[in-house]
């Protein structure tokens, strides 16, 4: 992709982080005020952004096929609710304790997990989540079992604001720091080792990239969003329950990276928001969810395997850069001395 | 005088077939060294062993007179050795420019929170990366290229990059597996001249694989023949040339009924 000439369509179309700026903007003023209903929706929104982002950091940045997701968001929202449920901490402590939670257990599962490769690497988290769901379902004396629990929601969040506004400025706030804080990772030496990694793994560490370390890193970092979102989930609903975060779950996490574009931020953020228009849109035809999804997945896969961002990056200035500084105009091609030529 | 990369004794079994076996050799810093050999005489193999993605069964290898046997791939890669592979390995995701700063990494300190706030450290580094990426490949003849997906160059452009992105990190030693793999007949030349300005400019250690016995012949300061993973000759390339043991690997023996 060379370098475009500077146009006036260039310089006038605004960059993703700006409309993503102006978008939460407008969220933040809008939901508050809507009914109950639509403030839940965007809540929600904001936590499947926290989710898709993680995951793509891991899935599409890193290229490590793991399945553990769902499961770490489980153990962030039990990890929060549970600590305040049996101790009485407060959730200023418990989010983030969850949080830290679920990013010790993902950094432990990646120990095994990164000796694996593609399918056997799918299977092994595969199997860790299903035990953890397991654990969830029948460790009854501390997770209360299958029926799940009642969290008691905080009203000290935001003194004046009511629970679920709360509950949303948080995630809001949240979401949009930790998109930022994503958006800037890939674009360091840090990002780049990761998706060195996933475009090859021996070029990757003949020049010095350390293989367990960068994946390792990948692993805690979109364990540390899921445990987040977690949490969120649990201060969101003020109930949780082992059904939240089961297969299905992890194939809605999938989903909204797949749509939105594997390796993109900016789709990380538009499949989050496609999957739960689709799922709300859908709610009141329970059996039809599962069906729409599995269509959305294979229709994505085959007929626009890049996501919605593999479009957007398209547009002037919307190409995803793993460089900070801009850089200088390249001369055309035919500029090149003839000997420089193939 | 310590040789900048030596073999010694390097032995290699997959199962029980011995895919190298007491391979000897000291490369002289600021030489380029020929590998040569038959199809399966374990040039490729030797070149893993030496940089650690397939580590030997026996014998070891020095850098600068350090063992480095045993130390994963991007330990030895941080000692200042680096390698290109006979099929184009650039990261298809990433820019040439982004592949070539990728390049540095061994170098850098910026660490994670440094990438997640995008600190002074990190810009600082990533400045002076993007400097030397642009000098290597104007070295490498690839300058007009650097805004370009890796994915979207032809073959020949892509070992070009490949090798800007092995020396950008200044490594004193570079395997070069096949570098004109992809390459016209009339580039050949082009690339002579930029593995003697690699190794005069840049007074890096070369060990190069090449199937282009001319190539090699030209450019070599002398050439280690390989065949059944071991080593039959070694030389400056018109001893090597004139070896018997040289000529019966690769024509084989006349047959006497």
């Amino acid at each position: 992709m060379s370098a475009r000439p500077e146009t006036l369509l260039t310089r006038l179309m605004p960059r993703p982080i700006w409309v993503g700026l102006v978008a939460a903007a407008l969220l933040a003023v809008l939901a508050p005020q809507a009914n109950s209903y639509l403030l839940f929706v965007a809540n929600q929104l904001c936590i499947y952004v926290i989710l898709a982002v993680g995951l793509n950091l891991l899935v599409g940045y890193t290229g490590q096929l793991a399945f553990a997701h769902a499961a770490l968001f489980g153990i962030g929202a039990y990890g929060t609710a549970l600590l305040k449920v049996h101790f009485g901490l407060p959730f200023i402590v418990t989010l983030p304790a969850g949080a830290l939670l679920a990013t010790v257990v993902g950094l432990a599962i990646s120990l095994p997990a990164l000796r694996l490769t593609g399918l056997y690497l799918t299977l092994a988290t595969l199997a860790f989540a299903q035990f953890t769901l397991w654990v969830f379902l029948h460790w009854e004396g501390v997770t209360f079992g299958a029926g799940g629990f009642r969290v008691p929601r905080p009203d000290w969040l935001l003194p004046g604001l009511s629970p679920d506004v709360g509950s949303f400025a948080l995630a809001l706030l949240l979401a949009i720091v930790m998109t930022l804080a994503a958006a800037s990772l890939v674009r360091s030496n840090t990002g780049r080792a990761m998706i060195a990694v996933r475009d090859g793994e021996v070029a990757a560490e003949a020049l010095g990239i350390d293989l367990l370390r960068t994946k390792a890193t990948a692993f805690g970092l979109s364990a540390f969003y899921a445990g987040t979102a977690g949490g969120l989930q649990a201060l969101m609903l003020g109930y949780v329950a082992p059904e939240s975060f089961d297969l299905f779950h992890m194939a809605l996490m999938k989903a909204m990276i797949v749509v939105g574009g594997m390796g993109s931020i900016v789709g990380s953020v538009i499949g989050a928001g496609a999957v739960l228009f689709l799922l709300e849109g859908l709610r009141a035809f329970k059996g039809a969810q599962e069906i729409a999804f599995g269509l959305l997945l294979m229709g994505a896969v085959i007929f626009f395997p890049r996501g919605v961002a593999g479009w957007l990056q398209a547009l002037p200035g919307w190409a995803e850069r793993y460089l900070r500084t801009a850089p200088p105009p390249a001369p055309e091609p035919d500029a090149v001395p003839e000997e420089a030529k193939p | 005088m310590t040789a900048r990369i030596a073999v010694e004794g390097l032995g290699l079994s997959f199962g029980g077939v011995a895919a190298l076996s007491g391979v000897t050799m000291a490369v002289p810093p600021a030489e380029i060294r020929g590998i040569i050999g038959p199809n399966g005489a374990g040039k490729t193999t030797l070149l893993n062993a030496i940089c650690g993605i397939v580590p030997p069964t026996e014998g070891r290898v020095l850098l600068d007179g350090q063992p480095i046997t045993g130390l994963k791939p991007s330990a030895i890669a941080a000692r200042g050795l680096r390698r290109t592979f006979q099929t184009s390995a650039l990261f298809g995701g990433l820019t040439v420019l982004e592949n070539v700063v990728t390049g540095l990494h061994t170098g850098l300190r910026a660490g994670l929170l440094d990438g997640i706030l995008g600190s002074r450290r990190l810009r600082a580094e990533e400045a002076e990366g993007i400097e030397k990426a642009h000098r290597v490949l104007e070295f490498v003849g690839m300058a007009g290229f650097a805004d370009r997906r890796a994915s979207a160059l032809s073959f020949g452009q892509q070992r070009l990059v490949e090798i800007a992105r092995a020396l950008v990190s200044e490594p004193s030693v570079v395997l070069l597996d096949e570098p004109a793999v992809g390459l016209s007949l009339n580039r050949l030349s082009d690339i002579d001249r930029l593995l003697r300005r690699i190794r005069d400019e840049r007074g890096v250690t070369l060990l190069l694989i090449e199937h282009v016995i001319r190539l090699v012949m030209e450019v070599s300061d002398s050439i280690t023949v390989l065949a059944a993973g071991t080593v039959i000759a070694e030389g400056r390339p018109e001893q090597v040339r004139q070896d018997p043991a040289v000529v019966t690997a690769y024509l084989g023996t006349a047959v006497h009924a």
